[in-house]
C-alpha cells in the first residue's frame, strides 16, 4: 500500500533516516528529491540563534551556544533516538518526520495518512496511541525537536514563509497526508530561535521502558525560572502524547507563582492532564507525563 | 561518477537515488561484514564509518557518501587488529557474531574519540550504556562486551597478546566470517514468499503466469499444500526467484489469487467464545508442532486441545486438597492466574537458504540448528535419496530455537531453485522473522498450591492455556511434575488454537512460564508461612545440585540484607529468587569422527556452532585429552555430510558429543600408539606429528549406571508415564533423558521507580549447576546471555498483533523491543560443577537452564520491592502503573 499523497510530487529527501525505513518497507514510493538547504548553527543580530535545516542532530547537541542559551533543545537532542542517527539525522527532517505508528508503518496495512478512510489504530491496537485525542489520527507526533522548539517559540523559514511560528507550522495535526502543517512543496531552511532567557533552566526526559535508544511513550521539555523560591516563568510541552507537541498551559497557570514546593508540583501534575481523552489503552500516559511533571519541577527547584 | 573511497579504495557510486549505502556494500562490493538486520536503524549491524563517524549504513543512500571515506569492518584491523578488536576476542564478547561487526566498528570510533579525550582511563558503564544504545545482541553478549570496552579503553589491549577463548573469533572480529545470509553465489537469484492477507480462507484460484512472463522473472512456484487453505496471516502461497530483491517484489505483485475467505478466530479469547469459527475440526488440518517431541494424542473440543494430564500426580487427590483448602478459607492456599507473552527469537540472522541443484545433488546453505536432521528432512520432503543432499551451515547467527526443523525459508529456495536451474537464496525480512518465523508461545497459567500444616508441600494444581497460534502440542504445566515434591499434583495442559502464525520451541520451551507461576506461588507461600523464600525452597525440592545452589543463593549479602516492602518514596528495592531446572538430553545416535592428517588432529561431526561455542566445546575437549593448545586442533562441523550429529536444541549438543569425543579419542589414542611410528612416552602432540594419517569414528557411550540421582533418568520420577515418554523418545528421536537435571537458582535485585513506572534491574546473581565445564571460559558469556534475553521476555517483549485481521504490529525492532546494552545488569554466575559425574566428561548443556526461573525472579523481586505481585509478563510501564495503582494497600510482607 503506497502513500496516497500525491504521487507525482516528489519526497524531499535530507539524512534518509525516517524515509529510507518507509522505502525499504514499500510504505512511500515514487520520487525522491534531496534537500538543499544551508547546515550550522549562527547568531543572529538580535541576539538569537540561527539554524540551518540540515544541522545534524548531533551537532545541535553539542553545539555550545545552543547547550548554553537553550539547554532544553541541547538535552532533547542529547537524549532522542541513538548516536548513530543522531550523527545524521537532521534538524529539518526531525521536524518534518512522518509518525510511527505500527499501522502507519506497515506496508500491508492501509490508515488514513496513507489514504484510507479510517484510522485501524483507533478501534484497534492503540497502546502507543495519543492520551489527547483531538485528530481523527491516533498517532502521537514523532518529532523531539519539534516539542522543545515549541517550548522555546522557535519560528521556521521555509522556501514559501519567512519567520513562521513553529505552532503554525506543526499545525493542528489533523492533515491527512502528513503530520505537519507545511504546504506541498514546503521546504523547510531554517529554524530561529529567539534570544535566550536569562536566569533560567531547562530539562528534557521522557517515560519508557528501557535504559536508552527506545521511542518515548511520554517525553517533557521544560524551561523554568525560579526567583525567589517561586517559579517566575514555566514552559512545559509534551510529546508523545497529542498528533502536536503539546504545550501543558493548565499546568504551567498552577505552578505560576507559587513557591517551588512539593505541593506546588502536585498540582501542576493534576492540571497536565486537563483537557485529556485518552483511548482506553492509552490511559496510562497520563500517569506518565505526571510523573515527568513532577520529576523535572522537581529538579527545576533543586538545582540552581 | 561521483565515488567514495571504501575501506582505502576508490569505488564509484551509483548515480540512482534510491540505493542505500549498505546494499551497494554488500551486494555490489561483496563487504558482507556489515549485517542488515533491522533495516531500521534500530540495531546498529550495518554500522560503518563515515569520514570517521559511525553511522547505520542501512538508512544511508549511497550517494550521500560521495567524497567521503567509508570504513566498514572489513577496514578494520587490516593488517593488524585494532584493540578492540583484540579485547572482544580475549574477553569473549560475542556469540554468534552476528552483531559483532556493529559493535566492533562502533567500538573503534568510540576507542579513538575516548583515548584522545580522556587517555587510557576506564570508561563506566553509563557511558557505554549510552554510547551503544545502538547496538542490540540477542545473544545477549554484553557483560563481555563492557569488559572487552573498558578493558581496552583502558590499555589493556594496546599490544597483541592474549589469545581467544572462541575457535572463530578472529573472523568474526574481523567481518570474515560469512553467514548464509552473506552468501553471493555466481547467478544467485533472490526469491521472495507471497504470503495470506488472509487469517482464513481458501484458495480458489492461483495463476503464476503474469509473473512468470515478466522480464527478470526465473522462476514462480506455488507452496500451497493439498487444502489449498491459508490459517494465518503470512502463511506462505507463493514463491518467486528473480535476478534481484525489487524485480522479485515487482513479480509477487502480479501473482493473481483469488481467496474464498472463511470465518476465522483470532487469539486465544476469541477461539474460546461460544460461536466460534473451528480452525482445525478434531484436528484436521493441523500441521505445525509448537513443542520438541512427537504430537501427543489430546481430545478436542472446538479450538480447544488438551488436557493432557499424563504428568499429574493423584491427580483427584490434589483436586480435592484444594477444593476442600478453598471451602474453608485456608488462608495457607495460594492461588493466581498469571500471563506470559508471546516472544520472538529475533535471531539476528534472519531463516536464509541457499539451494542450488547440481544435476541430481541438492547442495542447501541454510542458516539452521540442526545441519544433520535438515538433510533428512528435506530428503523425506522432496522425496530425494538422502546421500545426494548436503545441508551445509559453517557460520549461524543465532537460532534460540527457532531453526530447528525446515522451514519456508528452506522449502522455497529448494522448489525454486529446482525450477530455475540456478541457486536461489531465500532470506526473511525482519518483518517475516517477527510474525511467522515462530515464537514462545504466549500461556495463560492458574495455580493453586495449597502447603500442608506440617509444612511439607500438600497440593499443586497447575492448569496452562498456551496460544501458539496454528500448532499445538505445547507442555508447560507437566514440566511441574519435576521439581518440588508433593503429595499430589494436578498438572493440565491445554493448547487453544486459533488463526495465528504458529509459535515453535524457544529456548526451554515452556520452562520460563511455567516457572513464573509456579515460582511465584513459593514465594508468596513463603510469605504466608512467614518463612525465608529459599528456605522453603530447599525443604521442598528434593535435588541435591539446587540444595547446594539455595546454600550459596542463601548466602549471598544481598539476600541477606532483603528487607520487607515499605511502600513509600519513589523509588524502591527489592530483591527476589526463583529455581528452575530444565532436561538433560542426549542424542543417542550420536557420532564422531576423529582423525590424524599429516600430524594434526582433526575432528568432524555434523554439529553446527549457532554462537553456543560448539568449536570451541570439541577444541577444548580434545586439547584437554591429547594436551594440545585448542587452536592446533581443526575442527570440521556444519556439514550434514559429516558424521552424524545432534540438533543445537534442548541443550543436547555437549551432553552429546563430549562423551563420543572421549571415546574417540580412547579409540584414536590406542591406534596412534599400536601404529608403527609410536613415540613410546613422547607427549600427544609428538606422537600426532608423527603418526601416519589415520581415522577413527565412535558413538555416544552410555552414562555410568551409578549416579548420586539413584535413576536412570529424571523422567523416571515421573513415574510410568515418564519411563513411557522418555522411551517414546528414545525410539522417535533416538533422544535419551538421563539422570539429574540442569538446575539454576536466581537473585535479582531492581529498583522500581514508582513515577515513571520503571524497572530497573540493578545486579543479578545466576547459579548454574550444569556439571563440569566442557568450555569453562564460554560458560559464563552463555549464561549471561540466556539471563539477559530472558530478561527481555521479563521486561520488555511482547509480540502486538491487530485482533480484527490478525495481522502482527510488532513487526519491528522499535516496537518488538529487546534488551539493549543498558539494560544489562552487572551480573555474577556462580557455577556448581558437581552433579554430572555419571556423564563422560561430566558436562551437560547451559543454554536453556539458565533462561528458566529469570521472569520469575525478577517478579519476585518486584514483588518485594512494591508489595503487590506482577502477574504478567512483560511487565511495561502501563502494567506496573496498574499495579501501583491496584493495590489499595501495599502487603508489607
Ligand atoms: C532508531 C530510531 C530512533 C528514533 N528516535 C527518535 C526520537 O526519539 N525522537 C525523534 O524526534 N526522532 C527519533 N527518530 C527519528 C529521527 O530523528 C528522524 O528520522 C530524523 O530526524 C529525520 O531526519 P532526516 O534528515 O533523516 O530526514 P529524512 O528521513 O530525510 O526525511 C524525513 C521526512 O522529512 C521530510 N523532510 C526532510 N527534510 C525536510 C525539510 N528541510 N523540509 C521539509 N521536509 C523535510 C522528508 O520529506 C521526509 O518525509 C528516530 C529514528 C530512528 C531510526
Ligand atoms: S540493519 Fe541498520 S540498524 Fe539494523
Ligand atoms: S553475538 Fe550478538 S547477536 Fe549473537
Amino acid at each position: 500500500m503506497s502513500m496516497a499523497a500525491d504521487p507525482t510530487r516528489p519526497e524531499y529527501r535530507a539524512a534518509g533516516t525516517d524515509l529510507s525505513e518507509r522505502r525499504r518497507s514499500g510504505v512511500s514510493r515514487g520520487a525522491l528529491l534531496d534537500v538543499a538547504a544551508p547546515a550550522g548553527v549562527e547568531p543572529t543580530p538580535d541576539g538569537g540563534l540561527r539554524l540551518g535545516a540540515l544541522t545534524t542532530i548531533a551537532a545541535l547537541a553539542a553545539d555550545p551556544a545552543i547547550r548554553a542559551g537553550y539547554p532544553g533543545l541541547a538535552a532533547a537532542a542529547a537524549g532522542l533516538a541513538t548516536p548513530q542517527i543522531r550523527r545524521m539525522a537532521t534538524l529539518g527532517g526531525n521536524i518534518a518526520q512522518r509518525n510511527r505508528c505500527w499501522y502507519f508503518r506497515n506496508p500491508d496495512i492501509a490508515c488514513l495518512k496513507k489514504g484510507a478512510d479510517a484510522c485501524p489504530a483507533r478501534a484497534g491496537n492503540a497502546l502507543y496511541a495519543v492520551a489527547f485525542d483531538s485528530a481523527p489520527c491516533v498517532a502521537p507526533h514523532p518529532s523531539t525537536l519539534a516539542a522543545a522548539l515549541l517550548a522555546y517559540d522557535a519560528r521556521l523559514d521555509t522556501n514559501q514563509r519567512r519567520d513562521a511560528p513553529i505552532a503554525e507550522a506543526l499545525g493542528d495535526g489533523r492533515a491527512a497526508s502528513a503530520e505537519t502543517a507545511l504546504r506541498p512543496g514546503e521546504l523547510i531552511t531554517a529554524v530561529a530561535l529567539p534570544a535566550p532567557a536569562s536566569n533560567e533552566r531547562a530539562f528534557y526526559k521522557r517515560a519508557i521502558g528501557r535504559a536508552h535508544a527506545e521511542w518515548p511513550l511520554v517525553e517533557l521539555v521544560l524551561r523554568a525560572s525560579v526567583e525567589g523560591g517561586v517559579f517566575a516563568g514555566l514552559r512545559l510541552v509534551a510529546g508523545g502524547v497529542a498528533p502536536v507537541p503539546l504545550r501543558l498551559q493548565a499546568a504551567e497557570a498552577a505552578a505560576l507563582g507559587k513557591p517551588a514546593t512539593a505541593t506546588t508540583f502536585a498540582a501542576a501534575a493534576a492540571a497536565a492532564i486537563e483537557g485529556a481523552n485518552p483511548l482506553p489503552q492509552s490511559r496510562y500516559k497520563l500517569d506518565l507525563l505526571q510523573g515527568l511533571v513532577l520529576d523535572l519541577l522537581e529538579q527545576a527547584a533543586s538545582q540552581g | 561518477m561521483a565515488t567514495a573511497s571504501v575501506n582505502g579504495r576508490t569505488v564509484d557510486l551509483p548515480e540512482d537515488d534510491e540505493p542505500l549505502l549498505l546494499d551497494v556494500l554488500r551486494d555490489r562490493l561483496g563487504l558482507t561484514g556489515a549485517k542488515l538486520v533491522c533495516g531500521a536503524g534500530v540495531c546498529g549491524a550495518c554500522t560503518v564509518l563515515i569520514d570517521g563517524a559511525a553511522v547505520v549504513s542501512c538508512l544511508m543512500p549511497a550517494k550521500a557518501a560521495a567524497g567521503k571515506t567509508v570504513t566498514t569492518v572489513e577496514g578494520i584491523g587490516a593488517p593488524e587488529l585494532h584493540p578492540v578488536q583484540r579485547a572482544f576476542m580475549a574477553q569473549d564478547a560475542l556469540q554468534c557474531g552476528f552483531c559483532t561487526p556493529g559493535f566492533i566498528v562502533e567500538a573503534k570510533a568510540f576507542y579513538d574519540e575516548w583515548r584522545t579525550k580522556h587517555g587510557a582511563v576506564a570508561p563506566s558503564r553509563e557511558d557505554i550504556g549510552a554510547a551503544f544504545c545502538g547496538h542490540l545482541c540477542r545473544c545477549g553478549a554484553y557483560d563481555n562486551i563492557y569488559r572487552a570496552i573498558v578493558d581496552a579503553c583502558a590499555g589493556a589491549y594496546d599490544r597483541a597478546g592474549r589469545e581467544a577463548p572462541r575457535l572463530g573469533a578472529r573472523d568474526k572480529v574481523t567481518g570474515a566470517a560469512v553467514y548464509t545470509h552473506d552468501i553471493r553465489h555466481e547467478g544467485q537469484l533472490e526469491g521472495v514468499i507471497l504470503r495470506s492477507a488472509h487469517a482464513h480462507a481458501r484458495v480458489a484460484a492461483l495463476d503464476l503466469s503474469v509473473a512468470q512472463r515478466m522480464p527478470g522473472v526465473k522462476a514462480a512456484v506455488s507452496l500451497l499444500d493439498a487444502s489449498r487453505t491459508v490459517t494465518f496471516v503470512g502463511d506462505p502461497i507463493a514463491a518467486v526467484a528473480a535476478a534481484d530483491r525489487e524485480t522479485a517484489e515487482r513479480a509477487l505483485g502480479a501473482i493473481l489469487v483469488q481467496f474464498e475467505a472463511l470465518a476465522a478466530a483470532i487469539g486465544p479469547e476469541a477461539a474460546l467464545a461460544p460461536g466460534a469459527a473451528v480452525v482445525f475440526p478434531r484436528g484436521k488440518g493441523l500441521k505445525y508442532n509448537a513443542g520438541e517431541g512427537g504430537n501427543s494424542p489430546a481430545s478436542w473440543n472446538g479450538n480447544l486441545r488438551g488436557p493432557v494430564s499424563a504428568f499429574s500426580l493423584r491427580r483427584k487427590t490434589a483436586r480435592k486438597a484444594i477444593d476442600a483448602a478453598r471451602a474453608a478459607n485456608d488462608p495457607l492456599l495460594v492461588e493466581g492466574v498469571f500471563r506470559t507473552s508471546a516472544q520472538q527469537h529475533n535471531s539476528l540472522e534472519p531463516h536464509v537458504a541457499v539451494a542450488h541443484f547440481d544435476g541430481e545433488d541438492l547442495t542447501v546453505e541454510v542458516s539452521t540448528q540442526a545441519v544433520s536432521a535438515l538433510g533428512a528432512e528435506i530428503a523425506k520432503h522432496f522425496k530425494l535419496d538422502p546421500a545426494r543432499v548436503r545441508v551445509l551451515a559453517q557460520h549461524v547467527g543465532g537460532g534460540f530455537g527457532s531453526k530447528g526443523a525446515m522451514r519456508f525459508e528452506t522449502i522455497a529456495a529448494i522448489e525454486l531453485a529446482k525450477v530455475a536451474r540456478a541457486p536461489v537464496r531465500v532470506a526473511f525480512s525482519r518483518h517475516e522473522e517477527l510474525s511467522v518465523a515462530g515464537y514462545r508461545p504466549a500461556v495463560e497459567l492458574r495455580i493453586a498450591l495449597l502447603p500442608a500444616r506440617d509444612g511439607s508441600l500438600s497440593a499443586l494444581s497447575l492448569t496452562a492455556h498456551s496460544d501458539a497460534g496454528v500448532a499445538a502440542n505445547n507442555t508447560v504445566a507437566g514440566l511441574a511434575r519435576l521439581i518440588y515434591t508433593a503429595q499430589a499434583k494436578e498438572l493440565l495442559d491445554y493448547d487453544v488454537i486459533s488463526n495465528l502464525p504458529p509459535g515453535s520451541p524457544f529456548r526451554g520451551p515452556g520452562g520460563p512460564p511455567m516457572a513464573f507461576a509456579l515460582e511465584q506461588a513459593i514465594d508468596e507461600a513463603a510469605l504466608r508461612l512467614g518463612q525465608d523464600p529459599i528456605a522453603l525452597r530447599k525443604r521442598w525440592d528434593a535435588n541435591p545440585a539446587r540444595a547446594r545452589l539455595y546454600d550459596w543463593a542463601m548466602g549471598l549479602d544481598v539476600w541477606k540484607a532483603r528487607t520487607a516492602p515499605s511502600g513509600e518514596g519513589r523509588y524502591r528495592r527489592g530483591v527476589g529468587v526463583a529455581a528452575g531446572y530444565w532436561l538433560y538430553l542426549w542424542q543417542a545416535d550420536t557420532k564422531a569422527e576423529l582423525s590424524v592428517i599429516g600430524g594434526r588432529l582433526v575432528a568432524s561431526l555434523a554439529v553446527q556452532d549457532i554462537g553456543t561455542g560448539t568449536r570451541t566445546v570439541i577444541a577444548d575437549t580434545l586439547a584437554r585429552e591429547f594436551g594440545l593448545d585448542p587452536s592446533e586442533i581443526e575442527v570440521r562441523l556444519g556439514d550434514s555430510k559429516l558424521p552424524l550429529g545432534p540438533g543445537s536444541g534442548g541443550s543436547r549438543v555437549t551432553a552429546s558429543i563430549v562423551p563420543t569425543l572421549l571415546e574417540a579419542s580412547a579409540k584414536l589414542k590406542a591406534r596412534v600408539q599400536g601404529a608403527p611410528a609410536a613415540g613410546g612416552n613422547a607427549p600427544w602432540r609428538a606422537r600426532l606429528a608423527a603418526s601416519p594419517d589415520l581415522s577413527v569414528i565412535a558413538g555416544r557411550p552410555a552414562d555410568a549406571k551409578r549416579n548420586i540421582y539413584g535413576n536412570a533418568s529424571l523422567l523416571h520420577e515421573a513415574g510410568i508415564v515418564g519411563r513411557l515418554f522418555g522411551w517414546m523418545l528414545r525410539f522417535q528421536q533416538k533422544l535419551a533423558v538421563g539422570a539429574g537435571a540442569p538446575s539454576s537458582v536466581q537473585v535479582i535485585e531492581v529498583e522500581v521507580d514508582t513515577w515513571l513506572a520503571r524497572v530497573r534491574v540493578l545486579r543479578a546473581w545466576s547459579g548454574i549447576a550444569v556439571g563440569k565445564l566442557a568450555a569453562p571460559a564460554l560458560a559464563r558469556n552463555q549464561a549471561a546471555g540466556a539471563f539477559y534475553q530472558s530478561l527481555g521476555h521479563a521486561l520488555y517483549e511482547g509480540r502486538e498483533i491487530d485482533s480484527r485481521t490478525g495481522r502482527v504490529l510488532s513487526v519491528n525492532l522499535d516496537d518488538y523491543r529487546t534488551p539493549g546494552i543498558g539494560d544489562a545488569p552487572p551480573i555474577e554466575v556462580h557455577f556448581e560443577e558437581s552433579g554430572f559425574d555419571h556423564v563422560p566428561g561430566g558436562s551437560v548443556g547451559i543454554g536453556e537452564v539458565a533462561s528458566v526461573p529469570t521472569p520469575a525472579a525478577l517478579a519476585n523481586a518486584v514483588r518485594n520491592a512494591i508489595g503487590v505481585r506482577p502477574q504478567e509478563i512483560p511487565i511495561r510501564p502501563d502494567r506496573l502503573l496498574a499495579l501501583l495503582k491496584g493495590a489499595a494497600h501495599v502487603d508489607g510482607r
